[in-house]
This record gives C-alpha cells, sequence and structure tokens, in this order.
C-alpha cells in the first residue's frame, strides 16, 4: 500500500491579525509594522493588518484589509486620540483558520502563545495583566466585574467564536446602554469591557476562567525613556524606575516610545537584524 | 549638577532586584506550560513525581483547563523532565544575572 496524503484535508491556517488606524498625533500602522516584523521573526507566522483606504505602509504585509472605522476616542493630556473601535470585525476579516488578535503595542518576543494553539478551543482572551509601577484598577465599574485584556485574543472559526464577535459587535454600538448597565465611570469605548461583557454573556453570567490565556500578561503602562537588549535581558528605564526583565512578550503603551528610534532599534536587535 | 540632584538620578537609575525577580518568576511559570495531547500543563515536580511513581503506561490527567487528557506515561514524562530542566536552568541563569544588576 502506497503512502499518500489525503488532499481533501490541507493544514489550518495560522497567522496574527493588527487593527491599526492612524490619528493626528500617531502613526499607528508604523507601530503595528514593528509590532509585525517582530510577531513573524518569534514564531514564523503571518501578519495581515487591518487599517483605512488610503493608508500608506511599505511594510510586507501577509493581507492588507481595508475597513472603516468611525470610532474616535480622546483623552486629552495623556494619550491624545485613538481609534479603537472595528475589533469586532476580526472574526469577518481574518484570512486565516486560527487568528492571534493583538493590539499594535503587544511585542511578540517568546513563543509562550504558540503552545495556545495546539489546544481545542473557541477562542482564548487574556485575562491576567502584571503590570509594575502602575495602579490600575482592575475591575469593571461599580459592579466590579474583573475584565479581561482585548490585547490578545486568539480564536478559531467556530460558532461560539462567530458568538462573541457578534457580542462584542453589539456592545460596542449600545455602548452607552451597557456602560449605564455595569456603571462604568469612563465614557470612551474600550475594547477590554466589550469583550468582558460578551464572554460573561456568552459563558452564562459565569466568571470561570475556561476561556483565558492561563498566565500574566507584562504590561508597561508608564512613559517608557528606554529598552535596551542587554546579555538576553531587556533593560527598561522608565522616568523614575527601571526594570530588567527576561526576553518576554511585553504590552508597552508609550506610543511616544513604539515610534522612536530607540524601539527600531531594540526590534533590529529583538530581529537579529 | 547639585548633590541633591545626583542622588535623584542614581534613583532613577536603581532598579528594584525584588520586582526583577518577581517578574521573572512569572515569566517562568509562563515558560513551565507545556502542550500534550492536546491538553497544556504546567510542570512541577508533584507533575514530575507522579509520572514516575505510576505503574501502568497510560493514564488519564486533568490539564491546566481542567480537561482530561490520554497520557503515553514514559514520552510524556521524558518531556516533561526534559522542559523543567532547561526552564530551571534559563531561570537559574537569569536569576544569577539579576542579583548582580543594581542600576540600569
Amino acid at each position: 500500500m502506497t503512502n499518500t496524503n489525503n488532499l481533501n484535508v490541507s493544514e489550518k491556517s495560522k497567522g496574527f491579525l493588527l487593527f491599526a488606524y492612524n490619528t493626528a498625533e500617531t502613526d499607528y500602522v508604523k507601530i503595528a509594522e514593528q509590532c509585525a516584523r517582530l510577531a513573524t521573526y518569534t514564531t514564523g507566522l503571518p501578519v495581515s493588518l487591518v487599517t483605512e483606504e488610503g493608508t500608506q505602509t511599505d511594510y510586507p504585509w501577509d493581507n492588507v484589509i481595508t475597513k472603516e472605522n468611525k470610532l474616535k476616542n480622546y483623552k486629552v493630556g495623556e494619550l491624545g486620540a485613538w481609534r479603537n473601535g472595528g475589533r469586532y470585525n476580526a472574526y469577518e476579516l481574518t484570512p486565516y483558520d486560527e487568528t492571534i488578535v493583538i493590539d499594535a503595542d503587544y511585542f511578540v518576543i517568546d513563543k509562550n502563545l504558540l503552545k495556545l494553539l495546539e489546544q481545542d478551543f473557541d477562542y482564548r482572551i487574556m485575562q491576567k495583566n502584571n503590570l509594575p509601577g502602575s495602579h490600575w484598577n482592575l475591575s469593571m465599574g461599580m459592579v466590579g466585574l474583573p475584565y479581561v485584556w482585548a490585547t490578545v485574543i486568539i480564536f478559531r472559526k467556530t460558532a461560539k467564536s462567530e458568538m462573541l464577535f457578534d457580542l462584542v459587535k453589539r456592545v460596542q454600538r449600545n455602548y452607552d446602554y451597557y456602560r449605564r448597565l455595569y456603571h462604568m465611570r469612563e465614557g470612551n469605548f474600550r475594547n477590554d469591557y466589550a469583550f468582558t461583557i460578551a464572554n460573561v454573556l456568552l459563558n452564562g453570567y459565569d466568571l470561570n476562567e475556561d476561556q483565558g490565556i492561563p498566565w500574566n500578561m507584562l504590561t508597561f503602562a508608564g512613559v517608557i525613556s528606554s529598552i535596551e537588549l542587554h546579555n538576553n535581558l531587556l533593560k527598561i528605564r522608565e522616568d523614575k524606575k527601571a526594570y530588567v526583565i527576561p526576553k518576554q512578550d511585553i504590552h508597552v503603551m508609550d506610543k511616544g516610545f513604539l515610534l522612536s528610534k530607540n524601539c527600531q532599534q531594540l526590534v533590529d536587535q529583538l530581529c537579529d537584524a | 549638577m547639585s548633590e541633591l540632584n545626583e542622588i535623584v538620578e542614581k534613583i532613577n537609575q536603581a532598579t528594584d532586584y525584588q520586582t526583577n525577580k518577581r517578574i521573572l518568576r512569572e515569566k517562568i511559570q509562563t515558560d513551565l506550560h507545556v502542550p500534550y495531547n492536546g491538553g497544556l500543563f504546567k510542570v512541577s515536580p508533584e507533575l514530575i513525581a507522579f509520572l514516575t511513581s505510576w505503574s501502568s503506561d497510560e493514564l488519564y490527567l486533568e490539564d491546566t483547563y481542567q480537561n482530561p487528557i490520554k497520557i503515553a506515561r514514559e514520552e510524556f514524562l521524558t518531556l516533561c523532565c526534559e522542559h523543567y530542566q532547561q526552564v530551571m536552568n534559563a531561570w537559574h541563569d537569569q536569576h544569577e544575572q539579576l542579583k548582580r544588576i543594581r542600576k540600569v
């Protein structure tokens, strides 16, 4: 008997999907380009970009998908404007069977996310976050619902995943209602909250961690002066603090740093360029 | 630069060993996860001891997501031992480096 491959069964496609919509102050697509370089270098997976029509990018994306996004948030004096709407489109727009959606400011530096792709699941969301030096309220609104972090979402094309994204769409479109229902103080739309509400609804108001990624994300929420790679350790300088950490995935929220020459050099170093 | 400014500058460059140690430990806890047969396990001395002492070749073990996963004992034990040693060695090496760093 000859050993023949079944040509009707192909390997499932896997890849990252990034959303980046530029604002007057911030070139989010440029940030996404650095993020994509790292993600592909570290994992070997392709990266596709969702952005709006007319956006210029020289990066060799696997796909550039255009989708209008009218939602705009503002936070005067801190982050300026940002456009985080339309994340629910990930399910419809992804070109992959198994998709890892990450924020453009999440740097994939180790391969731990790949371990999750070997499991049987509909979707997984980052649930735990470690923010050294920052004091963030990790529960949502006055109801105190512990919220998930939409910074990392892994999903397969299943009915349950589709329902999750449909629910996020519903929450975004009726955000003012849900904001009042869950007694949230913040007026700006947050994907973290939208996915939290959708996840809780979808799981019968159960707070179990079945859909969670079982480890902590590491987030630097403050202003970053520099990040250097030295002896396989990352040296991170904030304004008044410094950290020395192993090479691992990091979520860096300081857009000024992400657009700096230092960030580009760091990515060059990490990618052995 | 005044003496006070110099002190402030030094403080700003200082890095806290305890915080770095905690971040490194969390990274190691992440790295200790190993996928096997559709499940995800966090390798621990208890898991290795259990697999070593179990008598039959096949068994079912509860994974991180509370699913029962079919295990080929010898194969999984070898995987766990190798993975554990590799991750713990990395932890030791990096911890030794951290102990020497007081400023960046």
